[in-house]
């Protein structure tokens, strides 16, 4: 048998996306997408870690976290909400645009992602100001005002303020991650380049990428912004 | 080339979802925010053992469930992907599953609240241990002769 497999030869044809390794196209679309799903894995490890300490954190303190997360606006992280979910659509139309081969759809619907995400990312640069502002970011000058935290024992407050800002700073340097990824992509839409051209695969890895992002915010959102009373 | 609306022969293995399931999925996910965002307002009673505080936060949870598996099924393609991605998927969620039960480390025993000092407050620290000398915390256990 000879060493090498020819397998099914498409006769080399330039433009055919598919790689000489895989069998078929299919296969080569399931290891792209279930590699990009392992990486998806590993930030929800990621992000998973963090969302068990906010966990047993607030299992803990349940009345002083509520009064801490009285101070969070409840209109911004809505809004923010809104607009993640929009450029969830936006991604999954850009995505659809790739797979008609339809250049002017992609970076339309791209343009329209990048411009909620820079939302996003400017209404949390107006959310984190006000907080600097009142001193609510944990360390040696955090503020020593209880009505700052509701009422809140100081000591968790640095702990609900450690997790908020740790854990919805940590989505934002991934939505800006996102953005910087969405600007190359566009490049090379823009530019033709035929590894995104010929086969949509990779713009729909770069899809599940900031669907990722928008299920994080989608935990975040209820469980910081909208923290039940306890009683 | 393909110039035409329709994809050239590489692209009939995969499927166009048709633009109006993902509308369709973008306002179910909206309406359930809107759902959330008011039951959040409502201060709801308790159900069986459960005080209103948890229910509450069990329908904040279960909405965004909802949520997460409309994003996951609809918006990242997995309904239309192999079962390998399926697995790929839902290992991820599995994996945060047994995260959680660390807490069982924190629910089946007691355990005493760490001392601590206030930041910021010298006198606050916590005293240090005192201090030995080296043969003290290391005595010569083994009759090795010490060169001098």
């Amino acid at each position: 048998m000879a060493a090498i497999a020819h397998g099914h030869d498409h006769g080399h044809d330039p433009d055919s996306p598919l790689h000489h390794q895989f069998e078929d196209i299919e296969q080569q679309n399931e290891s792209y997408i279930v590699g990009m799903w392992t990486f998806l894995v590993t930030e929800v490890m990621f992000f998973g870690a963090l969302f068990l300490m906010y966990t047993l954190y607030r299992w803990t303190y349940q009345e002083d976290f509520w009064r801490c997360h009285n101070m969070l606006d409840v209109t911004k992280g809505g809004i923010n909400t809104m607009v993640l979910l929009f450029s969830s659509f936006a991604v999954v139309m850009a995505v659809q645009g790739a797979q008609l081969k339809k250049k002017l759809q992609v970076l339309g619907w791209l343009a329209v992602t990048q411009a909620c995400a820079l939302t996003f990312l400017v209404i949390k640069y107006f959310e984190y100001t006000h907080k600097f502002h009142d001193r609510l970011y944990p360390g040696v000058n955090f503020t020593d005002n209880v009505a700052n935290v509701g009422g809140a024992n100081l000591n968790v407050s640095q702990l609900f303020f450690g997790l908020y800002f740790g854990m919805t700073g940590l989505h934002g340097v991934h939505v800006l991650i996102g953005m910087l990824i969405f600007s190359i992509l566009m490049v090379m839409w823009a530019k033709g380049k035929k590894i995104v051209v010929n086969d949509f695969v990779p713009t729909e890895m770069v899809g599940l990428y900031w669907h990722f992002v928008d299920l994080v915010w989608i935990f975040l959102f209820p469980l910081f912004y909208l923290m039940p009373k306890p009683h | 080339m393909a110039s035409s609306s329709h994809a050239s022969h590489t692209d009939h293995h995969h499927h166009v979802v048709p633009t109006f399931t993902y509308v369709k999925t973008f306002i179910a996910l909206f309406i359930l925010m809107v759902i959330t965002i008011a039951a959040a307002k409502v201060n709801l009673p308790g159900v069986l053992f459960l005080s209103g505080t948890v229910v509450n936060q069990l329908i904040a949870l279960g909405i965004a469930t909802i949520k997460a598996a409309l994003v996951i099924w609809v918006f990242m393609g997995v309904r239309w992907g192999t079962t390998l991605t399926k697995i790929w998927a839902a290992a991820g969620f599995v994996w945060f599953i047994l995260i959680f039960l660390i807490l069982a480390d924190y629910t089946t025993r007691s355990y005493e609240q760490a001392q601590s000092f206030e930041p910021g407050v010298k006198e606050s620290a916590l005293p240090r241990a005192p201090i030995k000398s080296f043969q003290e915390e290391n005595p010569n256990r083994n009759n090795v002769r010490i060169r001098q």
